[in-house]
């Protein structure tokens, strides 16, 4: 067993337990958007940081995939931690105003507004979906294409891929709520469900980062059109 | 195959006798730079000489890697002369052969000194060799890369050899702990720790040693030039690296970019297998190892660890989070230890001379030699190493040479687009990991890039940005769109949309990325941006608030260079358009309009928007802007101008007094009297004009044009008082009381400097001033005889070629502490005021300096590198001066090199007249009085931005608040004063807002053919032969015809276009992209 203290409390885990999950042992809450109990870490989305170490010496390390070591220090809401989430969750606001999940991080951390040139893309690259379709679909249809700004995920191709199931794991896991099998051929996506539903917040021009609840949500299904 | 160390030690003993000492031989670059400039053509002649001419076995030629000084290349070294012949052609080979049989130099051919001329005979004195210490590098010179015999030759595989014989890993592992090399990839790991625990990892699968070659800094090709010309070195140490940590299988990880280094490292490692140095049984050893080489696709982020591993294994080159640490899952799962090339390169030669040894250069805890690659506006570029903690300022003025052209260098940037930038006050830095870190920049692997004041710091950043932001692999949201949206506000705020909120935002968000993002690559993103802020934070905020960017770089912000470089913002793209259009009389308007001095301008501006030009920016001639103006001048009648707006008596006028009738008063006078207000101009002189009549030689500026310009501008609106000194006959007091409601003093700066030298007061000793005032508006001519004239600035030669045209001087000679090159001729700026601290106008292109050619023409002797120190009189009369030689020593901070007196040297000249013309400054003692605000010079205190004196009302402006300055700065200070008082007047904030330069109309170009632009040359002004210009004033330069100003007019680039031209025209219609192409 290892032993470390979190927010102050000592806890002994197992070895090869994630701070995430020795956080939440304990009940406190880390807020996440990459993670998903069942796919591996992977980290990218940088909500899950934690500081650890002992001052000055410290640095921020994402709880999902930092593994407990003995003796470890770890806080999770430190003033550093907020800082940096605060940033991470503006950033997301910036980037993909209409998903409700980024909508309801941003409210539970009180932030009211984003600062930057607003954009409305309908992928924040969690890579929740390629993990579900690789390692519980065991299919593998989607994957990352590119780098930097031009990353997307896709089929090889865009083609229609041959493994898809068209199972709709990977929409179920979407935190942008964005149809990942049928990238090139949206029509022929399975699930069409709030498509028809007319979107209040985007049917007029201005109000279109405006936080709505509606779920599922509407807005990044027209934003796709 | 060598099955033994014993065989290995009989090789090298067998090559070493073979070797004849004192053999006569060429050693030539080829690596990749030298072959771009041309290396082998070279190489293909000599080998063709040395066979033609049966000179085999009696010179030799040896083909190697990488030697540093690529900007030298192709070059030719000489062994055993040591001699260095830089830029070598083809054709030069029969000559360096015939002098190397001989015993003998090409002097023409060998290095030279740009600056001082000085040739170098051996290369190891030239100073780009001399300050390092080439303890990687300097074996490049002496190997054949694709010949291993050359190697081992060299000393090669001994240290291999040294550590087989010992059989104990521990202690190879101690010995490069005990070294304390660190890891040359940019973050400084303890080496020896890495191999440490790569050696306790237990091994069931095996181990890997990589060797990163993954080079992807903008500038930086250290890695490329050790691979390329020394890749035993890399085996050699990956093998020794083996037998330390117990690995089983080596890896080079090399960019596809290299092919040279790929080929080379190829035939390396074939050779080495062959000879039995890499393989099973390594040397008859019971030690297998072997190397392969992956070729990477040169994506940036491959060049981080846990990418790079992932890329090696065939897969996406992204990185994760650490830990597992690839010592402990790396390729495969198995244990991996990742080193730098010039990290590998260490390892043999740390074995060669033992850890203790090592460990003394450099610096305790920064041990060995670093490799930079020393890049930009530097004179000597190429490949230096240098122990550890050696400062900057070493490395950038005495290896480098300092500034490659005119502008001071502003700031280093190390480590590349993941380093920062360090300003040049913090060049006394040494240069090592920690020390580095603390200045906000990182070591890197060793990119340096030199900046000067032409680099903008905000374009340097949103550079980096940009290529970090499509370099970023996208697998971290920080990373991913924090690059990103660094990069648009650094994008906005170079296109002068940026806001002050916005630079807080960056700030913000840059500490962010820094503090969260998974790799190294995120983390030191913000390093570019966030050194920037912290050094050269004024930069941002006057692009953010004044919307400028003085580097002109910034192409928004700019608009046409030559406009924005303008004081006055004449639209100088606009008149010569014009003038190739036929329109001179719309011509004379625009120049007009923006300038009331037209005449003047024409003749004695400083022509910033010459040196601004794009055609004089990109290295070729700038378009003859103000012979333009002068064509226009001269041709046509001043009376045809229909001002925009006249001079009038508006309702709410109100008096304003103006001190000072120079060129920055009678513009002020001007345009308030266009604004409605009544002005008095103030004088203390007989006649309005200031420096324009009483010190600019006639020959320069005629008198009648001067009047004519100053006779436009006053009217009912503008009263003339002359013969009002202030001090004497006006206090700023008595102007109030007076009514007037606001006051802008303008008395210029004509206060000579003093020699300080003992009998200054005798007579036939002057100032300048003096002299050329008792000229100017008296006729009495000062100067007899002999005449010296001590300085180097413009009053300097204005008095030289004054003295020459008076009627009993004999001769007349210039006497300068440095050298011609330094004097600083024609810009308006003297040598004082540079020590004064005074901002200069930096320029971009060499002027030539036609001004002391001029003098020199009409009979001047120039006398560089003296220095006064005596003036000898007799009988209360000059008789004449001692003076001292000088020699330039090191490099002063602001990047010039010092003159230093030199012991013995002085010598005494005979005169009869000593103008001295060290500089000027305000007479503004009678100031400090009156309430204002007075600095160590003379000059008035004022906000840049308002002109606003320390007391209400009282404005200040020209000389007077700058020091000597030009003319056209100061109708820029009288024209700003003017708008400043009208708004102070109206009860209005001071400072308006600021707009982007752009300009106003759009002039449609003309097609130019493509003949006409290929033989375009600029057109200069012709001037009057030197023979009928002695003893007469008549005007030395001569307009432009009309033939020619049409010519030259059509060389115009119209960078104007850029911002008006209706979309859909044809680009290609203008002269510009005709030139360009051709």
């Amino acid at each position: 067993m290892i032993s470390l203290t979190i927010n102050g409390i000592p806890i002994e885990v197992e070895p090869g337990t994630t701070l995430l999950e020795a956080a939440n042992y304990l009940g406190i809450a880390i807020p996440t958007l990459c993670h998903h109990e069942g796919l591996s870490p992977y980290g990218a989305c940088r909500l899950c940081l934690v500081e650890i170490g002992v001052r000055p010496r410290t640095r921020l390390v994402s709880s999902c995939s930092y593994p407990a070591e003995p003796g470890l220090r770890v806080r999770t809401g430190s003033e550093r931690v907020l800082r940096a989430r605060r940033m991470v969750i503006e950033l997301l606001l910036a980037t993909c105003p209409q998903s409700k999940v980024i909508q309801d991080l941003a409210s539970a951390h009180g932030i009211r507004q984003q600062r930057f040139r607003q954009e409305h893309e309908d992928c924040i690259l969690c890579g929740l979906c390629v993990r579900v379709c690789a390692e519980q679909m065991m299919a593998g249809a989607i994957g990352f294409r590119s780098r930097g700004q031009g990353r997307t995920i896709g089929t090889p191709f865009d083609k229609r891929s041959e493994v898809c199931r068209l199972c709709g794991a990977c929409m179920y896991v979407c935190p942008a709520c964005q149809l990942r099998c049928t990238f090139s051929e949206p029509d022929k996506a399975i699930c069409g469900g709030c498509a028809n539903i007319p979107a209040p917040c985007v049917s007029s021009g201005q109000h279109d980062d405006l936080m709505c609840y509606m779920n599922p949500c509407a807005a990044c299904e027209i934003a796709k059109t | 195959m060598l099955s033994s160390i014993q065989e290995l030690n009989e090789l090298r003993s067998v090559l070493a006798k073979a070797a004849q000492p004192g053999q006569l031989r060429l050693v030539i670059c080829a690596g990749t730079a030298c072959q771009a400039s041309g290396s082998s053509g070279v190489i293909r002649a000599i080998k063709q000489h040395i066979i033609s001419r049966g000179l085999v076995g009696k010179v030799a030629l040896r083909v190697t890697g990488c030697h540093g000084f690529c900007e030298m290349g192709p070059f030719i070294l000489t062994e055993p002369q040591m001699a260095f012949y830089a830029q070598v052609k083809a054709e030069d080979v029969p000559r360096l052969v015939e002098a190397l049989l001989a015993g003998k130099y090409v002097e023409e051919l060998l290095y030279r000194d740009a600056d001082s001329g000085e040739v170098y005979y051996r290369r190891d004195d030239i100073p780009f060799f001399k300050y390092q210490q080439r303890d990687i590098l300097g074996l490049n010179q002496r190997i054949d890369p694709i010949r291993i015999h050359d190697y081992i030759a060299e000393g090669g595989y001994s240290a291999l050899a040294q550590v087989l014989a010992r059989q104990d890993p521990a202690w190879v592992v101690g010995e490069v702990k005990r070294s304390g090399l660190r890891g040359r990839g940019g973050g400084g790991f303890p080496t020896g720790q890495k191999w440490e625990m790569l050696a306790r990892q237990p091994s069931d699968r095996g181990k890997f040693l990589v060797c990163n070659a993954d080079e992807g800094d903008p500038g930086a090709y250290m890695d490329r030039s050790v691979l390329e010309g020394n890749p035993h070195s890399i085996i050699e140490g990956m093998a020794i690296g083996a037998c330390g940590t117990g690995a089983t299988e080596g890896i080079v990880y090399v960019r596809n970019e290299y092919p040279l280094a790929i080929k080379h490292l190829t035939i390396a490692l074939q050779q080495a297998r062959q000879m039995g140095l890499l393989g099973a049984n390594i040397l008859g050893a019971r030690f297998a190892f072997d190397i392969q080489i992956v070729r990477g696709a040169g994506a940036f982020v491959c060049g981080e660890e846990t990418a790079l591993i992932r890329s090696i294994e065939g897969k996406m080159g992204e990185p994760r989070q650490r830990p597992p640490y690839p010592v402990h899952r790396g390729i495969d799962g198995r244990p991996t230890a990742i080193n730098n090339v010039e990290t590998w390169a260490n390892i043999p030669l740390l074995f060669r001379r033992g850890a203790e040894a090592y460990a003394k250069t450099g610096t305790p805890n920064n041990s060995g030699t670093k490799i930079f690659s020393l890049v930009g506006k530097i004179k000597n570029t190429g490949l230096v190493e240098v122990p550890m903690g050696m400062t900057i300022r070493q490395i950038v003025y005495d290896i480098g040479g300092g500034p490659s052209g005119k502008a001071k260098i502003k700031a280093v940037q190390t480590g590349g687009p993941s380093g920062g930038c360090i300003p040049a006050a913090q060049f006394d830095l040494p240069i090592d990991y920690e020390t580095l870190a603390a200045a906000g920049s990182i070591m890197g692997s060793g990119g340096m890039i030199v900046m000067d004041e032409n680099t903008c710091m905000v374009d340097v950043a949103r550079y980096f940005m940009n290529f970090l932001k499509d370099e970023s692999c996208g697998k971290c949201f920080t990373c991913r769109k924090g690059t990103q949206r660094m990069f648009e506000i650094l994008d906005d705020v170079s296109k002068g949309q940026g806001t002050i909120t916005q630079l807080e935002l960056l700030q913000e968000l840059a500490l962010v990325v820094k503090d969260s993002t998974m790799c190294g690559l995120g983390q030191t993103a913000s390093n570019p941006v966030l050194s920037t802020l912290r050094y050269f934070a004024g930069e941002y905020r006057r692009h953010v608030e004044d919307k400028r960017c003085d580097a002109f770089v910034c192409k928004e912000l700019m608009g046409p260079p030559c406009q924005s470089a303008c004081p006055v913002d004449t639209e100088a793209w606009r008149y010569v358009a014009l003038i190739e259009k036929g329109d001179y009389e719309a011509a004379y308007q625009v120049i007009r309009e923006a300038n009331p001095f037209p005449s003047v301008c024409a003749r004695v501006c400083d022509r910033k928007c010459e040196t601004r030009c794009s055609l004089a920016v990109s290295g070729g001639q700038a378009v003859s802007v103000r012979a333009l103006k002068r064509f226009i001048a001269d041709r046509v009648d001043p009376s045809t101008y229909r001002p925009a707006r006249a001079p009038r008596a508006a309702k709410d006028a109100r008096r304003v007094a103006v001190v000072g009738a120079g060129p920055a008063g009678i513009s002020a006078a001007h345009y308030l009297s266009i604004r409605g207000h009544q002005v008095t101009l103030f004088e203390a002189a007989r006649e309005p004009g200031g420096m324009l009549v009483s010190c600019i030689p006639a020959y320069r500026l005629p008198r009648d044009k001067v009047r004519q310009d100053i006779a436009s501008l006053l009217n009912d609106h503008v009263r003339f008082e002359p013969g009002q000194r202030l001090g004497r006959d006006l206090t700023i007091d008595g102007l109030f009381e007076d009514g007037f409601a606001a006051i802008f003093l303008a008395i210029g700066a004509d206060k000579s400097w003093r020699l300080d030298l003992e009998g200054e007061n005798v007579r036939g000793v002057y100032s300048s001033m003096q002299f050329l005032k008792a000229f100017n508006l008296d006729g009495i001519e000062l100067a007899k005889g002999n005449v010296g004239i001590i300085g180097g600035g413009n009053s300097a030669v204005d008095a030289a070629r004054v003295a020459i045209r008076q009627k009993q001087v004999e001769s007349v000679t210039l006497f300068y502490r440095r050298t011609c090159r330094e004097m600083p001729a024609y810009a308006e700026e003297v040598e004082a005021a540079i020590e004064e601290g005074i901002h200069l106008e930096t320029l971009v292109s060499p002027v030539k300096i036609r001004y002391i050619d001029a003098a020199i023409r009409e009979g001047v002797r120039v006398e560089p590198f003296v220095q006064p120190i005596q003036i000898d009189t007799k009988n209360g009369h000059l008789a004449g001066i001692k003076c001292i030689r000088n020699r330039l020593a090191e490099m002063d901070p602001s990047g010039r090199r010092r003159p230093v007196a030199i012991p013995g040297s002085e010598f005494a000249v005979f005169l009869d007249t000593l103008i001295a013309a060290i500089g000027e400054r305000p007479d503004s003692e009678c100031l400090a009085g009156m309430g204002l605000e007075i600095d160590g010079s003379g000059r008035v205190r004022v906000d840049p931005r308002t002109l606003a004196a320390s007391r209400p009302g009282v404005f200040a402006g020209g000389d007077l608040v700058t020091g000597p300055n030009t003319v056209v700065d100061a109708i820029a200070a009288g024209k700003q004063a003017a708008a400043v008082i009208g708004r102070f007047l109206e009860g209005k904030p001071l400072a308006a807002p600021s707009q982007q330069i752009a300009p106003s109309v759009y002039v449609p170009p003309r097609p130019v053919a493509d003949e006409e632009a290929e033989e375009a040359e600029r057109e200069e002004c012709a001037t009057l032969p030197a023979e009928s210009r002695s003893k007469s004033f008549a005007e030395v330069e001569l307009a432009l015809t009309a033939d020619q100003a049409a010519r030259e007019a059509r060389r115009c680039l119209r960078c104007d276009l850029r911002f008006t031209q209706p979309p859909g025209e044809q680009p290609a219609a203008c002269p510009a992209h005709q030139e360009s192409l051709a």
